[in-house]
């Protein structure tokens, strides 16, 4: 061993970088994606709701629509950017409490990081000529890459 | 000369924790603050034996060349 970096990630993207780690986080955990205009409106008022805005990030201004929806039994997810550039995310459940939605919501929001820096790494090792001889995902979803020097 | 390799992990929430191997010297420094430049930012920074061994190593031959 030499060194060791712990390394706390920057969610800093357009928003098709981020929209790639969004697609592929979700459905590891079984949400779809739906389309946002479905009656939003009428089912948000009956719902618990909470929001979590994501302080290390900062999403590029591209365009007006920049929002993800995605579901899963009964619970709503809405990834935005909001007024200041960070992303946001906005839980909705009618069957589960305000806690409940913050604890997934932040599960979410983990797995999105883990793959927006996943992706982002992979790049880096790219451009750096550097080769991935190994790669697994543990069962607490801890990605482990062992790369080697060209 | 070994293999210069890293071992690199990226937890469920994100955090990224990058260790090199083989890599002596502050060389090894050089690989994982780029990369950690690129991901995000630098929490913690733990040097290990390896990265004295060739320092000291260096100083030492520099010292013998001064001596002569």
């Amino acid at each position: 061993m030499s060194a060791v970096v712990v390394v706390t990630p920057l969610i800093i993207g357009g928003w098709p970088v981020i929209t790639a780690a969004v697609s592929a986080a979700v459905a590891s955990m079984g949400f779809v994606a739906v389309n946002a205009t479905q009656d939003v409106q009428a089912r948000v008022s009956t719902k618990n709701r909470t929001e979590i805005e994501v302080e290390d990030s900062d999403v590029f201004q591209e365009g007006l629509n920049q929002e993800i929806v995605v579901e899963r039994d009964g619970v709503r997810a809405t990834f935005s950017r909001d007024a200041r550039g960070a992303l946001k995310l906005c839980m909705e459940g009618e069957h589960l409490s305000k806690g409940e939605l913050k604890k997934l919501g932040e599960e979410l929001l983990g797995r999105v990081t883990q793959q927006f820096v996943y992706h982002k790494l992979v790049n880096e090792l790219g451009e750096r000529h550097m080769n991935v001889i190994e790669e697994s995902v543990g069962e607490d979803r801890t990605i482990r890459i062992r790369v080697r020097g060209a | 000369m070994a293999q210069e390799e890293l071992e690199i992990e990226i937890d469920a929430t994100g955090k990224v924790t990058v260790t090199t191997k083989g890599i002596k010297g502050p060389a090894c420094l050089d690989v994982v603050k780029a990369l950690a430049q690129a991901l995000g930012r630098e929490d913690a920074l733990e040097l290990t034996p390896e990265y004295y061994e060739a320092h000291i190593t260096g100083q030492a031959s520099a010292k013998q060349h001064q001596g002569r």
